[in-house]
Order: structure tokens, then C-alpha cells, then sequence
């Protein structure tokens, strides 16, 4: 099965494209979505978190691939990148998000051409565009994530995640796989199993509050605003009766330390987060906690579709794109692993 | 007549002597024993790099094998420097007493920023230039301002301490200087926090600024701030900023 027929059997409205770092290989990826859609004749919305789509990156002046945008394509992009590039586009609106490139216009591309992505900068605002794409009837609206940031990955702002991961990220291959396995891991954490849990917890991190629940599904409302150096307050609550810890705000590596520290029967009690675009941890650590037993659960689970990978970094150097491939499909196995550069086969 | 007149902004060069000579100087260090081959390879790499007529004009012995290597040569390249547009922040730039009653009218309260050298980063000239109430040439800091409650957190803050603090704080605007930088980290660590802002729920609640030698307002849009600030601003520019910024957010 092609990474594209991933991406359209689920039926998802919107995609993210997000990478384990810069120059990862999120553009390529996206290219090779975008062709194969045209060919199937989906109706594409593009924009981006960050920039996208210049020919020189930003912070380390290497050459990046231009985006190829076809006609009828409906992209959200910083005005003054629309008027730098060539391609002819009609701006259908222009939106009240600022960016340091002007406002976020809205725009149909009217002859086939490279486009220069740069949306919204904030996940309120990208929820609203793809709400907009999506109302002027993109089948798929694809959202590339800027850098190495996640957030957009998040099940509130896009319907399915497809993460770049690369050589860039370290000369050691294993590295690269660890590294991407951990990104891999968070996005595949359980929803809550317990409906009646997952109903409470969802209000609890809806209005970002904190609170336990105890095994007889009585909800304790916890003093605090964040969990952010708050871990030992926290951990001090938890009792016998604890069943789950939700956390309406991030999951710091600190904070899980803490209140897994203050748990005796690790499998006992489970922590739970709105998403994992919340969990704020190092791969060691991470697994280190895992050994120890310790659980954490989601309210929304993501739909990680795929990974993509790019065995060459703009650094220079590159691994045997075979032997890269099918290791990261062993270690990320049930995930769906491809290389797009030779096809996304 | 003057140089002004016989200037071609469409094709720049660097200017030694006379106009378009393209004289430039460099200095590097060579991993290599001091001595006429140093020279030499100094000269070669210079002769890659694209300059003509280098010449070495200095070179020191660095000891344990090292040389030191100053040198001349021709640029043949140029820019153009009318086509050159920098997306800058806009500013209605203001001064210290215009700005502290444009908020006691406007919005009726004081603003707290906070500020700090974060990550691994314990350089926090930029960040006191801009918060300390002495300020920085002449332009007096955040700290001075009657209408900001101004916390400077300092030298080597972790993120997640610096948004801890702005949740308790219920802080308007953050600051954050990036001074020196190894492998792009100042990227990573710049985008950690906004990923935390996130999480937390709070992004959307403050004005958050970036600052530095190696910032500029495009790279700060790439990362999702609301401004980047670069050398040569000032308290006044970052503070009309967050002050329109939350006018015009409806604070």
C-alpha cells in the first residue's frame, strides 16, 4: 500500500506534516502528497505553521526543494510570499492573522506554479484556516508543521499526522530511529478505556483544570494551574484511592518523575493528558518510566498515518537508504514506514 | 564629484580604496603547523572561496600546531542592494512616557513582562539592556516604566520554569534573549518553549517576543513568535510592540 492511499482511506480532512527536526525531509513528503492527490484529482488546501517552500532555509542557508502548488489549489499563505513568487493566484480573502511577511491571505492558484508557504503562527488560528479551506472545498488540507515543532499535530487542529524524520537529526542511524521511535511512542498512547474516565477527563482538559479520579470515579479538583514545577504539590494528593491523574496543560518530564515517584503500584494509577502534543519528555527518560510501569493515556488519541524517511542530510553525509528503511520499519512496526524519495512504496 | 553620485546600488561590492575594488579581509585559523605552507594553504583556501589576488598579510603561531591567518583579496561577486526588502517589525515607535500613558488609557493596568536568558544561555546583555532600569544608550529599561511590572529572571532559565512563572504571574508579554548559540540549539530551545505554551493553553494570552544577534522578525514568524527584535533595538521598540500588540488583541 502507497503512503498515499494511507492518507486517503482514512477519509481525513486534515493532514499534518510535522519533522524531528529542520531539513528533515517535511517538504519532499509533501510534494509527493501533493502529486499524488493531483493525480487523483483531490482538491488540495496548503499552508504551514512556519515557512515553507524558500529556496534557501533560514537559519542554515541550505538549498531546500520548492513547493509545486496546481491550479485550483487553495493555499493560506503571508501575502507579500504570494507576490514574491511567480505563480498567478487569486486572493479569495484576507484574514486578520498577522505574520512578520503580512496578513495571511487566502488564495486559489489560477496556473500551476511553485508557491511559498507561511500561515498562521498560533493552533487557535490554524484551526480557523483549515476550517475555511475546508469550507471552500479542499478534500484535503495539509498542514506543514514549522521546524521541528509538533503542536499542529495535535487531534484538535489536524485529523491525521505524518511525521519527516531524517539523517539531519544525527550522524548515528540508531540515534535517528530512537529519536523518531519516541516521537512514534507518544503519538500512539491509548485513549482512556473507561468511558465514564474518558468523559470527566475530557471536561477536566477541556477547561484545562486539574484533578484525580479515585477508583470509584469520584473527580478531587487539584489547586493548581499547571503541572510545571507543580509535581511534588501534585504528588502529595495522590493516595490509595487514586485511580487517574489528568493534567489539563503539558506533562513535564519533571512532573511525571515526581508523581510516578510518589506511586507505589505504578500499573495502579494512570496519567492522562488532553493529547500527546502535551507530553514534554527525553527518549531515555521516557523510556525509563515505561520500564518502571508507568502509564499515561489520552483523551484524543493522534492518528499517526505514516513515517517518512530522508536517508541524506544537508550536512553532507547519508546512510544506505535500505538498510535505514527497513530498520526504522522494524523498530516502528505496526507504524507504516516510507521512503518517498524512491517512491513511498 | 562625490561618491554618492557614482554609486550603483544594483551591483554593491565591498569598498577598500576605491569605489568597487572589492577589497575584503578575513582571518580564520588553520589546524596546521605555522610556517610558509600555512601561508600558503591559507592563500589556496582563500583562492576557493572566490578571491582574487589573495594575499597573506598576517600570520601568528597559535602553538600546539595552530596558525592564525589574516588576509587581503578582491571580492568579484556583488549584490543588489535595491532589491533588498527585511521584513522588520513594525513598530509606531514611542517613548517611555508616551507609552506608560497610552496604557494607563488605553488599558487601565499594569502590564507584567517577563524576561529571561533561557536554555543553557547565561549571557544576559540583551535581556538587560531591555529590562534593567538603567537601560541601555541612552534608552531606559522596562524596569523604569511606572505601567510595567518587569521580572528579569535572568541567566540559564529552563523553560519550563519560565512558563511556570508566566502562568503565576498571569504574565501580558515574554522576552526572550538568545545570545549564543552552538548547532542551531537557540532553534530548538526557541521552538521547545512555544510547544509548551501551547500545551499549557496560554499562547494565545501573551505576547511573545525573541531577541538577539542571530534573531531577525522572519526567523521569530518561522518559529511562531510574535516579533523577533535584533541588534540595535531597544526598550521603547519592544514596549510600543507589546503595547499596540495588546491594544489591538482587545486586552
Amino acid at each position: 500500500m502507497q503512503l498515499i492511499d494511507i492518507i486517503l482511506r482514512g477519509n481525513h480532512r486534515s493532514v499534518s506534516v510535522i519533522g524531528t527536526a529542520k531539513n528533515a525531509g517535511k517538504t519532499v513528503t509533501l510534494n509527493y502528497i501533493i502529486e499524488k492527490a493531483h493525480d487523483r484529482g483531490i482538491s488540495l488546501g496548503l499552508t504551514s505553521t512556519g515557512r515553507d517552500g524558500e529556496r534557501l532555509d533560514l537559519v542554515t542557508s541550505t538549498r531546500k526543494p520548492p513547493i509545486y502548488a496546481h491550479r485550483g489549489t487553495v493555499i493560506a499563505t503571508a501575502q507579500r510570499l504570494l507576490e514574491e513568487e511567480k505563480v498567478s493566484a487569486e486572493i479569495v480573502e484576507v484574514t486578520g492573522m498577522a505574520t512578520s511577511l503580512g496578513p495571511v491571505v487566502i488564495a486559489r492558484v489560477m496556473s500551476s506554479g511553485y508557491v511559498q508557504l507561511a500561515g498562521p503562527d498560533t493552533n487557535s488560528e490554524m484551526k480557523m484556516i483549515i476550517d475555511r479551506l475546508a469550507e471552500m472545498g479542499c478534500g484535503l488540507i495539509l498542514v506543514d508543521g514549522a521546524l521541528n515543532r509538533v503542536s499542529s499535530a495535535s487531534p484538535s487542529v489536524t485529523d491525521g499526522v505524518i511525521i519527516s524524520t531524517g539523517a539531519v537529526v544525527s550522524r548515528d542511524m540508531d540515534k535517528v530511529i530512537d529519536i523518531t521511535a519516541h516521537v512514534a511512542d507518544l503519538f500512539s498512547l491509548p485513549q482512556v478505556q473507561d468511558g465514564d474516565v474518558l468523559a470527566r477527563a475530557d471536561e477536566i482538559t477541556d477547561r484545562r483544570e486539574y484533578a484525580l479520579i479515585s477508583r470509584e470515579g469520584r473527580v478531587d479538583p487539584l489547586e493548581v494551574k499547571t503541572a510545571l514545577r507543580c509535581g511534588p504539590y501534585i504528588s502529595r494528593q495522590i493516595d490509595e484511592d487514586t485511580a487517574y491523574v489528568v493534567l489539563g496543560g503539558s506533562l513535564p518530564g519533571s512532573a511525571l518523575k515526581d508523581i510516578a515517584g510518589a506511586v507505589g503500584d505504578k500499573s495502579k494509577v494512570s496519567l492522562v493528558v488532553r493529547d500527546a502534543t502535551r507530553i514534554f519528555i527525553e527518549p531515555m527518560e521516557w523510556q525509563m518510566f515505561i520500564k518502571m510501569g508507568v502509564r499515561v493515556e489520552v483523551v484524543d488519541s493522534i492518528n499517526l498515518l505514516a513515517v517518512t524517511v530522508n536517508p541524506y542530510a544537508p550536512q553532507g553525509y547519508y546512510f544506505d537508504p535500505g538498510v535505514f528503511l527497513e530498520k526504522m520499519r522494524e523498530t516502528l512496526y505496526p507504524v507504516k514506514v516510507f521512503d518517498v524519495m524512491q517512491g513511498g512504496e | 564629484m562625490s561618491y554618492r553620485e557614482k554609486r550603483d546600488y544594483t551591483a554593491v561590492k565591498p569598498y577598500g580604496d576605491t569605489m568597487n575594488d572589492g577589497k575584503v579581509q578575513m582571518s580564520f585559523s588553520l589546524p596546521v603547523p605555522f610556517g610558509d605552507e600555512a601561508r600558503e594553504a591559507g592563500k589556496r583556501l582563500a583562492l576557493k572561496m572566490g578571491l582574487e589576488e589573495p594575499e597573506v598579510v598576517y600570520a601568528e603561531d597559535l602553538g600546539e600546531d595552530f596558525t592564525f591567518l589574516v588576509i587581503y583579496g578582491r571580492c568579484v561577486h556583488s549584490v543588489n542592494f535595491s532589491s533588498i526588502e527585511v521584513p522588520k517589525v513594525q513598530v509606531h515607535e514611542r517613548d517611555m512616557e508616551e507609552i506608560d500613558r497610552l496604557i494607563r488609557e488605553k488599558i487601565g493596568r499594569k502590564l507584567v513582562v517577563i524576561g529571561a536568558s533561557t536554555g543553557t544561555d547565561a549571557h544576559t546583555v540583551g535581556i538587560d539592556a531591555i529590562m534593567n532600569m538603567k537601560g541601555f544608550a541612552g534608552h531606559y529599561g522596562l524596569e523604569r516604566y511606572q505601567m510595567f511590572d518587569a521580572y528579569n529572571l535572568g541567566s540559564q532559565v529552563d523553560n519550563e520554569e519560565f512558563v511556570a512563572r508566566a502562568i503565576e504571574l498571569n504574565a501580558d508579554a515574554l522576552l526572550v534573549s538568545q545570545t549564543v548559540t552552538q548547532k542551531d540549539i537557540h532553534v530548538y530551545n526557541l521552538t521547545h518553549l512555544v510547544e509548551l505554551l501551547e500545551a499549557e493553553g496560554i499562547r494565545d494570552k501573551v505576547v511573545l517576543v525573541c531577541g538577539g544577534p542571530r534573531i531577525s522578525h522572519e526567523l521569530a514568524k518561522e518559529l511562531g513568535y510574535d516579533a523577533g527584535f535584533g541588534p540595535g533595538s531597544f526598550a521603547n521598540h519592544v514596549a510600543s510592540f507589546i503595547v499596540d500588540e495588546l491594544i489591538s488583541r482587545g486586552a
